[in-house]
């Protein structure tokens, strides 16, 4: 028997893993009903173990930070190169969107960041069209409420991007950008539900 | 002591010498004095140190005014000039100093007063007001800071109007500058040229605050320029069609009403609507009521296509006085009956001149597929891409895609939408869809000088 072996007996029979799906596997689906429930008790939640705990972050930052990673539930899981191309250009529009936090205090970067948003933003809107000409759905109208509603929220983030060139509060930018991966998210999960 | 310092002048013989010399200097002084109380005051403000930071408001809706002396403007400078190179641009300034292109000794003579805003830089004679030159602020390139011994020059790198000019293959930095890279008759090769504005000032802390409010009136026109991209961007991805559009769209579902999402609303900075139209006195942007258009056969023509001209003619409606309204409309028609894509172009160009040539963005959509490609070229060579006049290398994205409405009328058999007529070109448009986008245009472009006509009927002015 290898090294090799011999670790992946002992993990398979360890007993240390049982507690993550024993115990934590079935409290996150608690949470995530939960949320359903209730939206918004999860940030509740976290926000309250960072008062605890005394931990001064930005959490709109952070979050904004951590938003580009990819979570399964929001991929479209079909083979087609239109569909992955929609999940490429997702996940495009959410990696510029987190670096915002990074760029924004940089004028000249943050510009360059911005027009990188908009060519984002059109390509998935690109793709979203492509899809929508080659495929045709039952339920084309949720498809279609949910490219108007993230257009209202580009839009939305251009007004955003318009007052902090005034007044300097970043933090809006933030929450803009958050509500934009959001909506970024939601086409995603729109396209999977009604495929 | 104090009596001794006190020197009362006493009646009787002057000195000849004194009488001839000071009286000289007297005069000269005193003409002097009178210049300088005669000049005006300044239109200032104080700045922030130690980066002279000025409220945006000031260089939006108002201006500030420097003093400086004006030595010249070269004209015909390789493009390729690097404005950070100190050598290369005191080089070309050594040179025109001693060919008399540019002021050698600096005098009172040189006085003249630059006047910033978001709009322009512009140059007049501190006395007698005379305007030298005013340059948009989207046709500088770069503003650099020169001290050479006790010279302190800040120099503009400008556009030049002309554009090209004729370089001998044997220049060697050519690779540098082919932006056009064709070939000349006499086989020389053009390149892209610029001009420089060469001013002094006073000192150092002069040249650096000049430098530094330059600096941000190119933050807010890049900022604004940068934010009607990204609305650009939304609107175009919000307003293609959502189905293989034809001029025969028999599926009424397929309508997708995008433009509810996407409010075409003045947009917050009331800078912007100026700007476009190039005014120095910038006045509050207004939404532009929709104009009456009588749009037949709306049904045959998708939603998109139509609203995006609807939007043009919106567009034009706040650009373009009546006569100028019309005179596009005549320029339409003929590009329509069969005048080439370049002379429409050209023609256009002139039509919107340096300030508005923007407005040729928005015929994109409507440029047939034939004539498109000539059209980009075009729009490359006017220093327009996708930016109000402004190219950047990121906007190269932007190629003609699925987004524009002449793409999108490409029927199911391939025919290109378009006046087959037109050049002479040999794809030929199913008769049906040809006439149906003609009637389309004809309709377009009546009620274009309809609107000229009621503009002038109400005295309306842009």
């Amino acid at each position: 028997m290898t090294m090799e072996e011999m670790r992946i007996e002992t993990e398979t029979n360890s007993m240390v893993s049982m507690t993550l799906y024993a115990v934590m596997y079935p409290v996150f689906n608690e949470v995530m009903c939960a949320e359903r429930e209730n939206p918004g008790l999860t940030q509740d939640i976290i926000m309250k173990i960072l008062e605890k705990k005394n931990v001064q972050i930005n959490y709109t930052e952070s979050l904004l930070r951590m938003a580009a990673d990819d979570v399964e539930e929001f991929l479209v899981d079909r083979p087609e190169q239109e569909f992955q191309d929609l999940n490429d250009k997702a996940r495009a529009l959410k990696n510029i969107l987190s670096k915002i936090p990074d760029e924004i205090n940089d004028r000249v970067r943050f510009l360059q960041t911005i027009k990188d948003i908009a060519s984002a933003i059109k390509e998935l809107l690109d793709t979203v069209n492509n899809v929508f000409k080659k495929y045709q759905y039952q339920n084309r109208r949720a498809l279609e409420h949910q490219k108007k509603e993230f257009v209202k929220y580009s839009k939305s983030f251009s007004d955003t991007l318009k007052t902090y060139f005034k007044d300097g509060k970043a933090i809006n930018v933030f929450i803009s950008a958050n509500r934009l991966i959001h909506q970024t998210n939601l086409i995603l999960q729109t396209f999977k539900t009604v495929i | 002591m104090e009596e001794d310092v006190k020197k009362v002048k006493k009646p009787g013989i002057v000195s000849p010498f004194k009488r001839v010399f000071l009286k000289g200097e007297k005069g000269r002084d005193k003409k002097a004095q009178e210049k300088t109380t005669e000049r005006r005051a300044l239109h200032t403000f104080s700045l922030s140190l130690p980066d002279h930071r000025i409220d945006p408001d000031i260089l939006l809706n108002d201006y500030i005014e420097k003093e400086v002396k004006y030595l010249g403007q070269l004209t015909s400078v390789p493009g390729y000039l690097n404005p950070s190179s100190r050598t290369e641009v005191l080089q070309l300034i050594d040179n025109a100093r001693k060919s008399h292109q540019l002021a050698g000794q600096l005098t009172s003579e040189q006085d003249a007063v630059v006047s910033l805003s978001a709009y322009n830089v512009k140059l007049v004679w501190r006395d007698g007001e005379d305007i030298i030159l005013r340059v948009p602020i989207h046709d500088i390139a770069a503003v650099s800071y020169i001290r050479d011994d006790s010279l302190h020059l800040v120099v503009l790198k400008t556009a030049q109007e002309a554009g090209v000019s004729p370089c001998p293959s044997t220049c060697p930095d050519l690779s540098k500058s082919m932006t056009l890279g064709s070939l000349s008759e006499s086989g020389a090769v053009l390149v892209e040229v610029c001009c420089l504005l060469v001013l002094a000032v006073d000192n150092k802390a002069a040249a650096e605050e000049l430098c530094l409010l330059l600096s941000q009136v190119f933050q807010i026109v890049y900022t604004e320029s940068t934010i009607d991209f990204l609305d650009r961007a939304i609107f175009d991805g919000a307003t293609t069609p959502t189905r293989h559009l034809s001029l025969y769209s028999d599926d009424s579902s397929s309508k997708v009403d995008v433009k509810e999402a996407f409010e075409a609303e003045a947009s917050t900075f009331s800078f912007q609507g100026s700007l476009e139209a190039g005014d120095n006195s910038p006045s509050p942007s207004s939404t532009p009521a929709s104009p009456q258009t009588k749009t037949a056969s709306e049904g045959e023509l998708s939603t998109t296509a139509t609203e995006l001209l609807q939007d043009y003619m919106t567009t034009l409606r706040t650009k373009l006085s009546s006569h100028e309204i019309q005179q596009f409309a005549t320029l339409l028609h003929e590009y329509r009956n069969g005048a080439s894509i370049h002379e429409f172009c050209i023609n256009l160009r002139q039509l919107y001149g340096d300030s508005r040539k923007f407005l040729l963005l928005g015929l994109r959509p409507f440029i047939p597929e034939k004539d498109s490609q000539h059209f980009e070229n075009f729009l490359e060579t006017i220093g327009v891409k996708d930016g109000r006049g402004i190219i950047t290398d990121s906007f190269g994205r932007y190629r003609r895609t699925a987004s524009s409405a002449s793409d999108s009328t490409t029927n199911g058999n391939g025919a290109v939408r378009g006046d087959g007529d037109v050049g002479g070109s040999d794809e030929r448009l199913a008769p049906s869809e040809g006439d149906e986008w003609d009637r389309m245009i004809s309709d377009i472009s009546n009620d274009i000088e309809a609107l000229g006509v009621s503009m002038d009927q109400e005295g309306v002015t842009p």
